[in-house]
């Protein structure tokens, strides 16, 4: 009997690299039934080294990943050949491969990195998503996990993403990030807020970012005085408090006292009082709801106000469901 | 002169049964304590629940005898929030009169040997709970709302009692902040990070024979050291399959089936794949041997056992789809089936993979 994963999967993905003398190559990944072949299968015009390695890397990667599917055989190659010691075009194929199985929600077109640690997901490189003409956002990564958001299981800082929507009037409207590393401190610092930094905003935007943390870590009780903390904005400037619950979750996550969400989470919500683990409600609601409706992915958590609950276009959350996203209207953080 | 034999045997030892220790293996003529209940397996792998007291097992047969509980674990769901976990109080239940074979017996003879500490069962359960979330078959998202938590404790349910034959009585998050600290964990990564920068400075140096190690072909000497070997890991993966195979088919047959021919034809092919999986394993060539008189070097003895140990887990993988299956509703069944699909065929990769006859590599001439 022979059979093919899951239909709605593209069989076909590509994925680009820029080579070192300026040429851009291009993986292309296909899928077929396996029918007692390998499970990876490699080609590289007239050099045969060169596919020897990227099956490899490609079969390091997957050790990675937590859903093994022994149906298909995916079969890669390169248009152009790199020069022999040469490594960047590896994220690429890594990447290709995930893609035409499906498990990549966010299907980026032009990658560069390497790795020693393959198996680990550990990775050093740089993510393009978007073509050309659309504005490119170039995001470098450090393991596989990294581009859902997740933190390196294997890496001393924690560091995780989390989404927020950027309302800037129509069609610029985009998913912001925000990330935040924790590391923990020798010596218990002085003050919560001097162990907090945000390179890249403005004052006011940095104070109300430590503000926010060390009014969510109150709330949390085991966490003040313990880390050193970096956050970082996708886009620093921006107005408005609509990030907090987004900054809030990613500091949770990093700190290992949140459940993880399987893809990115995308929130939305400010409070007046964190430290009561409140959540209010925030401004924009109609096109940000339209926005997160169009990004989100499969694996996806939402969060959202408590108040937005009852003003929910009809059959967004059936919408989310099909596309595999999960929706939460939540006025409180932490358990249920 | 059983008499003898019986006289110099030391009691086995049953300290700690029902606090630390779920279930331990008793020989003949041991004394079950009280609140126990035993079980005694024939040859043929029969179990039938005995009175406790004083064990008198025939010829061939094997006796457990396990306690009942109430037993508490703390569970991490995630290994990436070490902080958060899962309280789960859970028993082993009376004998279910309406099966043949209770889940829990099925799981004491295939997968114990000896003793079932809990600290053990704790690990397996974490492991096949955190394997369930990554894979989606759980969902347990931050902020959970109730309805995802009632969805998630029936999964959980469900699973429990499919894959070890154990009651779920309770189950409440917790911070478990106060054992586990995160901090720590990182600091230990540092730390090991700082070492490893320190050993890889003088391997530099040596030349070539270091930089072979950064490069994923230096990655086959570090295969993973488990504390069995291979042809242990190899013969209890396939004594697993031998005796779980046709209960999983079992209770795959007794599952109530939504209208349509579409699933239960898709039913009945994937009964057949596991009858033909089964029958596979039966027929298994051994490990230690690729043709009479002529023994397979180690290499290719690991390589059969790594096999062996893909159809392992698609077996582990197949216990918690029958859970799903029990719960699903017909608008869930194509994907769920099609979930069926991929784990028939992953136990027949590994499993055609680990009976390939041996081939004697040889350099290619001109």
């Amino acid at each position: 009997m022979t059979t093919i994963s899951v239909s709605a999967v593209p069989a076909n993905a590509e994925c680009r690299s820029v080579l070192a003398d300026g040429r851009i190559l291009t993986v292309t990944a296909s899928r077929r039934p396996r029918a007692n072949r390998a499970d990876v299968k490699c080609t590289a015009p007239n050099a045969p080294s060169i596919a020897e390695r990227m099956q490899q890397v490609v079969r390091l990667a997957r050790h990675t990943e937590a859903r093994f599917d022994s149906r298909d055989q995916v079969m890669l190659s390169m248009d152009i050949v790199p020069a022999a010691d040469e490594r960047d075009w590896e994220l690429a194929a890594v990447l290709a491969d995930r893609m035409v199985r499906g498990l990549q929600p966010i299907q980026p077109t032009i990658a560069q990195g390497n790795s020693d640690a393959w198996h680990l997901g550990r990775v050093d490189g740089t993510v393009q998503v978007g073509e050309g003409a659309a504005p490119v956002d170039a995001v470098r990564i450090t393991h596989l996990g990294a581009l859902i958001g997740h933190a390196d299981l294997s890496a001393a800082v924690s560091t995780v993403r989390t989404w927020f929507p950027l309302h800037s009037g129509g069609i610029n409207d985009t998913l912001g990030w925000l990330e935040v590393s924790v590391f923990p401190l020798e010596a218990a610092a002085r003050s919560e807020e001097d162990s907090i930094t945000a390179p890249g905003l403005e004052l006011t935007a940095q104070q109300e970012v430590k503000q926010t943390l060390n009014a969510a870590r109150h709330f949390d009780g085991k966490a003040l005085g313990r880390w050193r903390t970096v956050v970082r904005f996708g886009q620093p400037r921006f107005q408005g408090g609509s990030y907090q619950l987004a900054l809030v979750m990613a500091d949770r996550l990093a700190r290992g006292r949140e459940f993880v969400s399987r893809g990115r989470i995308i929130a939305t919500g400010c409070s007046s009082a964190w430290h009561a683990g409140r959540v209010d409600t925030v401004d924009g609601r109609e096109s940000k709801l339209e926005l997160i409706f169009n990004q989100v992915n499969h694996g996806d958590r939402v969060l959202l106000p408590k108040d937005w609950q009852d003003c929910l276009p009809p059959g967004f959350a059936a919408g989310l469901r099909q596309k595999g996203a999960t929706l939460a209207c939540i006025d409180k953080i932490g358990m249920i | 002169m059983r008499l003898f034999s019986r006289r110099r045997k030391q009691a086995t030892d049953t300290n700690g049964l029902g606090a630390t220790l779920i279930a331990l293996r008793l020989d003949d003529g041991d004394l079950a304590p009280a609140q126990s209940t035993v079980v005694i397996f024939n040859a043929a792998g029969h179990a039938r629940r005995a009175a406790v007291g004083k064990v008198s097992c025939e010829q061939g047969e094997m006796a457990f005898c396990f306690h009942p509980g109430p037993y508490t674990v703390d569970l991490v769901p995630f290994a990436a929030a070490p902080e958060w976990g899962l309280r789960l109080r859970f028993v082993v239940d009376a004998a279910n009169p309406r099966v043949s074979q209770q889940r829990f017996d099925l799981y004491l003879y295939s997968e114990t040997a000896g003793r079932l500490e809990l600290s053990d069962f704790a690990a397996a359960v974490q492991m096949a709970l955190q394997a369930e979330l990554a894979q989606g078959a759980l969902d347990l998202p931050p902020c959970t709302s109730l309805e995802e938590w009632h969805a998630f404790r029936a999964g959980l349910n469900q699973l429990m009692y499919m894959r070890y034959g154990v009651t779920v009585d309770d189950c409440v998050p917790v911070d478990v902040g106060d054992e586990i600290d995160y901090a720590t964990i990182l600091q230990a990564r540092a730390a090991q990070a700082a070492e490893a920068e320190r050993a890889a400075i003088p391997a530099d140096t040596a030349g070539t024979a270091a930089s072979t190690v950064a490069t994923p072909t230096g990655l086959a000497t570090c295969l993973p050291v488990g504390q069995m070997s291979v042809a242990e890991q190899d013969a209890r993966a396939l004594r697993r399959l031998f005796l779980e195979l046709p209960a999983l088919s079992r209770e795959l047959r007794l599952l109530a089936l939504p209208e349509g021919l579409d699933i239960f034809q898709q039913q009945q092919s994937m009964l057949l794949r596991l009858g033909m999986a089964a029958l596979n394993v039966n027929t298994m060539p051994s490990l230690a041997w690729a043709a009479p008189d002529q023994p397979l070097p180690a290499a290719d003895q690991t390589l059969r056992c790594a096999q062996a140990l893909i159809a392992q887990t698609a077996l582990d993988e197949a216990w918690p789809l029958l859970a799903r299956l029990q719960l699903a509703s017909p608008e869930q069944w194509p994907s769920l089936l099609e979930e069926a699909d991929r784990i028939c065929a992953n136990l027949e990769t590994g499993l055609s993979l680990r009976r390939t006859t041996y081939v004697p590599r040889t350099e290619p001439s001109l």
